[in-house]
This record gives C-alpha cells, sequence and structure tokens, in this order.
C-alpha cells in the first residue's frame, strides 16, 4: 500500500511538473499547444546528446538540455503560437498539431528510432516505510514541490504573480491598467516548454526517450488541466496528482477483494473518470466562480 | 492501372467520413475530435458481427445501431461539456474506445486485427470497388450539399458564430448538434462500410490519432464547412499522400520528410485560413 | 485555386515520370520493401530496411543478379493497413516488382497479401507472427519462426529447470501477445500466477511490479516488443528488490537493451534462433557488420537478420528461375533449404518457415551470448 501511494505520488509529480506550466498557459493565453510532449523530448534528447555523446557532467547537460528546450519553445511561441492566438484561441491548437509532427519528424531524423538513456542501467534503491525508491525519485518529488512552492510564492507575493492573475481573470482589463500582457505571454509560454523539458529529462533519467512517447504525455496533462478547472493552476495540479493516483490505484488495487482492472485499461480508466467527473461538474472539479465579459 | 483505381477507392471511402466531419468541426466549429473513435467502434461492430453472423444485412444493422449510440455519447458530451474540455474528452473518448478494442481479446482479437473480412459478391476487383466508390461519393456530395444548403445547415452555421443569437432567434441547439453529429456518424459509417471490405483487414493501428490529425488537415486545407472545399482538399491530399511515395528520396528520410512535409501542410494550410478557420472572436 | 492545383500538376509530373512496363529481362531486377518506417513500430521498419539494403548493397556490389542489379524500392506502411495496401498498389502495379520483403507488422503483411496474391507476386515476411499470416495465401511466405516454436521451447526450459509457477507481463502488440498465448498453452493455465496485458508502450511498471513483491513465483516473464519497454520492465523489477530470473522473447534481442538497461538485464535469458545447423558464426559476423554500419539494432537483430536473409533467398531465386511470380512462389515451396544468417530454413505448405534450430542466449556482461542449444520438437 505504501508502494503505490510512493509510485502514485512519483507518476502524479512528474504529470504535476508538465501541467502546472501548461495550465498557466491555457489559463492565461486559453490556447492549448499539442506539441507539448514532443517539446519535453526535445530536451530530454538534448540532455541525452550533451550527456551520453558529448559526455559533459550530467548537472551541465540538464542546464544546457534546459537552455535548448526554452529555445525551442521561444521559437515554437513566436512562429506556431503568437501569429495566430490573438485571431483566435483555438488556431494554435492546429498549428501546434502541425508542429507536433514537424518535431516527430525531426526527432526521428536527428535522434534515430533506438531508445536513449540518460543514465542507464539500475538506480539505487532503499526502502522507506516498506516502500523502495530511489534518490532520483525522491529528487523529483522534493524537486516538484520546490517549483511548485516557488509558483505559489511568485503567483501569490509578488507583482509579477499579480499581474498575471489579473491576466488570467480578464486581459483586455488588465492591459487597460498597462500590464504588457503580450511579454507576460511570452515569459509564461517559455516557461510551460522548460517545466516540460524538465519532465522530459526525468522521463529520460528514470526510463528511457522513445520518439513515440509524446502523445500520451500532452493529453494527459490536458485532462488534468480541463478537469481543474479554467484558469485554475492549482486544480490543474491536484487533478494531474488524481489522475497519476488512479492510474496506480486502478491496476494495484484488489478491488473488493475481487478483482483487478485489467492494466491494459490503466490509462483509459483514469481518462473517463475524469469524462465521468467533468459531466456533473462541467467547469471541472475545482472550478471557481465563472467569470463572463 | 490498380494503383489509381485503388487511390480513387482511397478517396471516395475517405469522402463520407470528411464531409461529414467538415460539417460538425467546419461548418459547426464543434472541437470533434472523435471521428476516429466513433469509427473504431462502429468498425468493430460491423465486422464482428458479419464476421459471426456471415449475414451483411444484419452487420450493417450493428454497425448503424453502434454508431448512432456512439455519436449520440459525443453529441451528449459536448452539449454537457463547453468546447475547450469537450476538445480533449473527445480525444480520450477515442483511446479510450481503442483500449477497449485493444483489451477485449475474446470478442475483437486485441493487436492480432481481424483478417479475411468477406467481400460481397457484386464487389471483388479493386475496379467494382473504385466503381462503387465514386458512386458513394456522388451521393454523399449531393447529399451534403442539400444538406448544407437546407435550413439545417444555416441553423449549424448560426450557432457556430453566435450562440446567444442563434439561440435567441428560436434555434434549437440540442436539436441541430445532435443532428449534426448523427450525419457525422453515419458517413463514417459509409466509409467503414465499403472501406473494411476492400481492405479485407480490420486492424487497431489503423485507428491511431495520427489518422484523425490526418482529417482535421484536409477540413482545414478545404475551407472549413465548405462541401466543395473539403471534397477537393480530400482528392488533393490523399492523392498527395500517394504521391509523395515517388519522390526520389532515400528511404531511412522518406519516412520523417513525408511527416514534417504534411505538417508544414497543414501549418501553411492554417496560416491561410487564420481568418475563417474559427469565427472571429467578439471582445468588449 | 491555383494554390490548391499545384500539387495536382507536380502529381501528374511525376506520374508520367514512372514507366509501367513489365519485368522485361534487361535493366535492373526490382524488388520491393514495406515496412513501419514511422508511426509507433519505425524501430522493426529501419532494422529490417537496413539489413535488407545491406544485403542488396553486397549483391550490386558483387555484379548483381545473373548481370542484372537489384533496384531496391522501398515504401513506408507505418503498421497501418491502409498504408500498407497502398504501398503494396504502388510497388506492383506502379513499379512492378518482382517481389516483395514485408510487410513486417502483422498488420501490414495481412493488408498486403490480397493484393499479392491477385497479382501473383510473391512475398516474404521477416516480422509477422501471427497466426493469421499462416493462412493469409498461397503467395505470402515468412521466414520468422510463429510465436508458438520459440515459446514452446522456453516453456520446456522453464520446466525442465523447475520454474514451474512464472509471472508474465505482455506489451499488448500482436509478437507479444502470440507469445503468451502459446506460452500459457504448453505452461498450463496453472502455472501462470501472474497475467497482464499492458497497453503498448507503457513504461511504468511499478504498482503492478509491486504486487509481484507479494507473489510466490519462480521466474518472471518480461514479454515486451520494444526494447524501451523491455528495459523498463527490468529495471524496475530490480528496482523493487525482486531477484528472480527473468526471461523475454526474441523481440527485444538488440544491443541498445544493455545499454539502457545496464545490470538490470544481466543473466536475462531468451530462446531465439539461429543455432547448430547454421554456420555458428554467420550471424555474430552479420551482427557485428550490421552494427559497424548502423549502430545496435533498434528493436532486434533478428528482425534485421530475417529480412537480410530474405533479400538473399529471393535474388537465390530470381537469379535460378527467373522473374516469374509463379515460378518464384514454387521454387520456394520446393526450396530444400537456404542457408541464411538465423540457420538452415525451408517453407511448409503454408508458407511458414521449418527448420530455424533454437539456442538458449543469456546477457552476459552486456552481451547476449549462447548458452545451450534448445530442441525444438
Amino acid at each position: 500500500m505504501m508502494q503505490l501511494l510512493i509510485n502514485g505520488l512519483i507518476a502524479g509529480s512528474l504529470a504535476a511538473l508538465i501541467a502546472g506550466g501548461l495550465a498557466l498557459v491555457y489559463g492565461v493565453l486559453g490556447v492549448f499547444n499539442m506539441a507539448l510532449g514532443q517539446m519535453a523530448l526535445i530536451t530530454g534528447y538534448c540532455t541525452w546528446w550533451f550527456h551520453q555523446v558529448l559526455h559533459l557532467p550530467l548537472g551541465i547537460s540538464v542546464i544546457c538540455g534546459l537552455i535548448v528546450g526554452g529555445l525551442v519553445s521561444w521559437f515554437v511561441f513566436e512562429i506556431f503560437v503568437n501569429p495566430f492566438y490573438k485571431r483566435h484561441r483555438f488556431l494554435p491548437l492546429v498549428t501546434t498539431i502541425a508542429l507536433s509532427m514537424i518535431l516527430d519528424g525531426l526527432i526521428l531524423l536527428i535522434f534515430e528510432e533506438q531508445p536513449h538513456a540518460i543514465i542507464p542501467g539500475i538506480k539505487d534503491t532503499f526502502q522507506v516505510m516498506g516502500a523502495w525508491v530511489s534518490s532520483m525519485q525522491i529528487l523529483l518529488v522534493l524537486l516538484t514541490v520546490l517549483l511548485m512552492m516557488i509558483m505559489g510564492y511568485v503567483l501569490h507575493s509578488t507583482s509579477f504573480g499579480r499581474k498575471i492573475r489579473a491576466v488570467v481573470q480578464h486581459d483586455q482589463a488588465a492591459m487597460s491598467l498597462g500590464i504588457k500582457a503580450p511579454l507576460l505571454h511570452r515569459y509564461i509560454f517559455i516557461m510551460s516548454g522548460v517545466l516540460a523539458g524538465l519532465g522530459g529529462i526525468y522521463l529520460g533519467i528514470d526510463q528511457s526517450l522513445t520518439p513515440v512517447f509524446a502523445f500520451p504525455i500532452t493529453i494527459k496533462a490536458y485532462a488534468a488541466i480541463i478537469a481543474g478547472g479554467k484558469g485554475n493552476i492549482w486544480g490543474a495540479i491536484l487533478c494531474a496528482y488524481l489522475i497519476a493516483f488512479l492510474e496506480q490505484f486502478a491496476v494495484g488495487i484488489h478491488w473488493f477483494g475481487l478483482f483487478y482492472i485489467p492494466a491494459g485499461y490503466q490509462q483509459a480508466v483514469a481518462l473517463l473518470f475524469i469524462i465521468f467527473f467533468l459531466l456533473f461538474r462541467p467547469n471541472g472539479l475545482f472550478a471557481g466562480r465563472a467569470r463572463t465579459a | 492501372m490498380d494503383f489509381f483505381l485503388h487511390i480513387i477507392v482511397l478517396i471516395g471511402t475517405f469522402l463520407p467520413t470528411i464531409l461529414g466531419y467538415n460539417l460538425v468541426f467546419g461548418k459547426g466549429k464543434i472541437l470533434h475530435f472523435g471521428p476516429m473513435g466513433v469509427s473504431v467502434i462502429t468498425g468493430y461492430c460491423f465486422i464482428v458481427t458479419l464476421k459471426s453472423t456471415g449475414s451483411f444485412s444484419l452487420a450493417i444493422l450493428s454497425g448503424l445501431i453502434a454508431v448512432t449510440l456512439i455519436s449520440l455519447l459525443f453529441a451528449w458530451l459536448s452539449l454537457r461539456l463547453n468546447q475547450d474540455a469537450f476538445g480533449v474528452m473527445s480525444i480520450a473518448v477515442h483511446l479510450s474506445a481503442l483500449a477497449v478494442v485493444l483489451n477485449w481479446n475474446s470478442l475483437t482479437r486485441g493487436a492480432l486485427g481481424i483478417p479475411q473480412i468477406p467481400r460481397p459478391e457484386f464487389l471483388s476487383s479493386v475496379a467494382d470497388f473504385a466503381i462503387a466508390a465514386i458512386i458513394l461519393s456522388i451521393v454523399t456530395v449531393y447529399i451534403v450539399r442539400k444538406i448544407d444548403k437546407s435550413s439545417f445547415g444555416r441553423q449549424l452555421q448560426a450557432l457556430a458564430e453566435h450562440e446567444w443569437h442563434a439561440k435567441s432567434l428560436g434555434i434549437d441547439r440540442n436539436r441541430v448538434h445532435v443532428l449534426a453529429f448523427i450525419i457525422c456518424g453515419i458517413g463514417i459509417f459509409l466509409s467503414n462500410l465499403i472501406y473494411l471490405p476492400y481492405l479485407t483487414l480490420l486492424h487497431p493501428n489503423d485507428y491511431q490519432f495520427a489518422g484523425m490529425v490526418f482529417y482535421v488537415m484536409i477540413v482545414v486545407a478545404g475551407m472549413p464547412g465548405s462541401v466543395w472545399g473539403a471534397t477537393l482538399s480530400t482528392v488533393l491530399l490523399l492523392a498527395l499522400r500517394e504521391a509523395v511515395r515517388f519522390a526520389p528520396l532515400s528511404a531511412s528520410v522518406l519516412g520523417p520528410v513525408r511527416l514534417m512535409l504534411f505538417g508544414f501542410i497543414l501549418f501553411v494550410a492554417v496560416y491561410y485560413r487564420r481568418d475563417t478557420l474559427f469565427p472571429k472572436q467578439r471582445s468588449i | 485555386m491555383k494554390r490548391l492545383l499545384a500539387p495536382l500538376f507536380a502529381l501528374g509530373i511525376l506520374l508520367s515520370a514512372c514507366s509501367p512496363t513489365a519485368d522485361n529481362g534487361t535493366g535492373p531486377i526490382k524488388i520491393g520493401f514495406i515496412g513501419p518506417l514511422t508511426g509507433d513500430a519505425n524501430t522493426y521498419g529501419s532494422d529490417t530496411y537496413n539489413g535488407a539494403q545491406m544485403k542488396v548493397d553486397e549483391i550490386n556490389e558483387a555484379g548483381g543478379i545473373n548481370g542484372r542489379l537489384i533496384e531496391f524500392i522501398v515504401e513506408d506502411a507505418r503498421c497501418t493497413g491502409t498504408d500498407a495496401a497502398s504501398a503494396a498498389q504502388k510497388l506492383i502495379n506502379i513499379d512492378k516488382v518482382v517481389a516483395i520483403n514485408g510487410g513486417q507488422c502483422s498488420g501490414e503483411t495481412l493488408a498486403v497479401a490480397p493484393i499479392a496474391e491477385s497479382a501473383k507476386v510473391p512475398i516474404i515476411s521477416g516480422g509477422s507472427t501471427s497466426p493469421d499470416v499462416t493462412t493469409a495465401g498461397d503467395f505470402v511466405f515468412r521466414n520468422i519462426p510463429s510465436d508458438a516454436l520459440a515459446a514452446g521451447a522456453t516453456a520446456s526450459y522453464l520446466q525442465e529447470n523447475g520454474l514451474t509457477a512464472i509471472a508474465l507481463i505482455t506489451e499488448n502488440t500482436d509478437f507479444a501477445i502470440g507469445f503468451r498465448n502459446s506460452l500459457i498453452e504448453n505452461m498450463g493455465e496453472d502455472s501462470v500466477v501472474f497475467n497482464e496485458l499492458v497497453e503498448p508502450g507503457t513504461k511504468d511498471f511499478r504498482t503492478l511490479l509491486t504486487r509481484l513483491q507479494d507473489a510466490e513465483f519462480d521466474a518472471f516473464i518480461a514479454n515486451g516488443q520494444s526494447v524501451a519497454v523491455e528495459a523498463a520492465m527490468a529495471m524496475q523489477f530490480r528496482e523493487l528488490g525482486l531477484d528472480h530470473p527473468i526471461f523475454s522473447n526474441n523481440a527485444v534481442v538488440s544491443a541498445s537493451l544493455s545499454e539502457i538497461a545496464g545490470e538490470a538485464v544481466e543473466g536475462l535469458k531468451v530462446v531465439m534462433p539461429p543455432s547448430e545447423g547454421a554456420d555458428a558464426n554467420k550471424f555474430d559476423t552479420f551482427a557485428a557488420e550490421f552494427t559497424a554500419l548502423h549502430g545496435p539494432a533498434a528493436s532486434s537483430m533478428t528482425y534485421a537478420a530475417n529480412s537480410y536473409d530474405i533479400m538473399g533467398l529471393l535474388a537465390k531465386a530470381i537469379a535460378e528461375v527467373g522473374t516469374d511470380g509463379i515460378a518464384i512462389r514454387d521454387y520456394l515451396y520446393g526450396l530444400d533449404g537456404y542457408d541464411g544468417t538465423v540457420g538452415r530454413f525451408s517453407f511448409d505448405q503454408n508458407g511458414d518457415v521449418v527448420g530455424i534450430a533454437l539456442e538458449l542466449q543469456e546477457v552476459q556482461d552486456g552481451v547476449f551470448v549462447k548458452v545451450s542449444d534448445i530442441a525444438v520438437e
């Protein structure tokens, strides 16, 4: 049972890392980024390349990888999002689908098909309260908590955060008060790319990177965001954890002492659960008061 | 020659799906990413019945029932959820449908797929299928154009442009959208009806999300909502997809390059359609 | 409108550039390839393509088949039936290929089979293990043993060594499912204490494996179809402190496996071709050459070797009976034995391969080494 909770915590932290930044993008810009999984993979692959091919130390590789990830996000924002999202916020949804195809092709061309691991082999594990964990996993959970604390502090206690929250609530009203919303949008988009990249790096360290892994990452992050309620960053993070726990519990618990849910339905169960709840609370599980113009 | 007939079959069997989808996504502006999910469920109901009873009429009946039910489910979801949530959730429903197909081994044979689907007697060669596909596409284009020009088409468009105004004019959103989803579903069923016996194989790999992206691309490229635009872009993009096979590129590069080429086409299509793809958002 | 018509013109030009003529006895001999070069299964596509291209290059450098070079025409089918059917129509009706190496995924082969059948073009698959391929048609061959063979041998090895209670995690793909089904059949339902099917590409097995901590079993069968999945299974199994022996299937025999999973796959055992009867070094030589050219196999070296053998076999058939499809088919059915890298093999009346011997391999210091030969019943 303890192991189950830890597993959920690890998977959830990874999902929260990716969904957190994305929720901000969705809340502030209102756009979908369907190429998020590919952007995460590119950061992961670059880190692998720096570490395993150029043999740079891990820390420097991670930083270099994140820089590349940030640059890619910036580029993506300028080409695929910025010219479109002011016309209609659904346009980037389609342009980023196009981008995801282009990035998929690029990943195949540059890094080829075989899987790559940033740190190969077994990670040293030890037992904590009867559950096996590795130091990397603890690092991930702590890092996620730390990042969320920073995010919380920035959002709620700095003027930058107040600006962001103002834009989330009503960006035109915020702009009329002199907040430079477009600049803010750019920062937030790049930040979400970097956070997703961090997720990609973690995947590359904990498991391995393959070109086909991108789509499930994206869709689960969005399920969390939708379930969390629009513009509700904490709701999205909570739902990311919720989905992860659901996935682990679905296959890990002996339901009513009778049966296990077949592992093949692991993802479907979590997604259907979210849909089911949305039918009763169409604005998300943690939706605040809806604001209209 | 058979290759050209094959492309005609592809185009003819793509059209009903695309035209139906064009009605929902192109004209109705409903962020529906579930047609592949509808297609996989319909396809499996149709073929499993066909394989177990051997009767085409029973199989068609079960396919039609399945497509109506799943379309109603999608319609209900779309009425219940807001646009964004429905977009994501329709993908989730599609993935869940695939998971069921993959895991329900005793019924669907899971990852093995169902091979050796029987063909009806009057359809045996590629040429037969090509004729059937041409007839099917002419009929579909004609009917969908009728629908498009009817008051139903205008109501759908009105709802897409401004829901509140449309409602205040007495347009019943529930009725119009449910109908749109069902028309789309029937289009998908017609595609499956011809295509699966033609391919003689039903395999879950044919229903991945990548296929859905191709639908979106065709609708976006062909001026969303326009029947002729969608028809033309179906013909051109499918022909292009097969024509890329003739590109003088080394095989190890060709696959990724094709992927990137289509990504680029989609991007360019959106760029040209950026003002008409979705109606202009109104701000205060 | 002009914008939309441009691709149409391009298409016309492309189509008129290729002349659809049947093989006339001169010029290069055309052989087609169908496999997943993109999409979720791209690893098999790249391995089989690279293996086939290696053989084609060797033949062409040696002067071709009876003085005629091979023109190798490659089509991507993305592991889907739709693309495979289009690829086959193009290869058969436009390029007029003599024979096809492919498809690799069972779904591809099953979609290509009826087209090849009506055009009388023999196809040989090096990767399709689905039982349906057996009855797919008269012109359909495969030189990969069906799952039953390797799974049966694995089962008898397990039983001989007293490993009677097994825990099984299977990736939900056609190869792995077939392997699972024959393994269960051979072991008996009762000896499978844990049997789960996971979505293709799953990489988080921690919770499933947690359930194993409380289970009583002798051996763990990590039945994945891709190296990444296999590596994740083995790593997480060991990270949870489980020390049972791990067995796998031959779809994951690649140097990348231990590159990723490291010591987690040390001692991992696999029953796989080739073995005695064949030149034992042939496979190793091939594997070394392949690795020098393309790096480690993305999926499994066996797939590359099968594809390499298919090209060799087709070249031999064409050299002896010419380019007629029916003659090649009859030659393949009557084949006494072809000495390939995976062993000396021929085909039975269904076009399934016979004669491929198996051996037990184990990962030692990061490489697969032969432990013993395995008797095949």
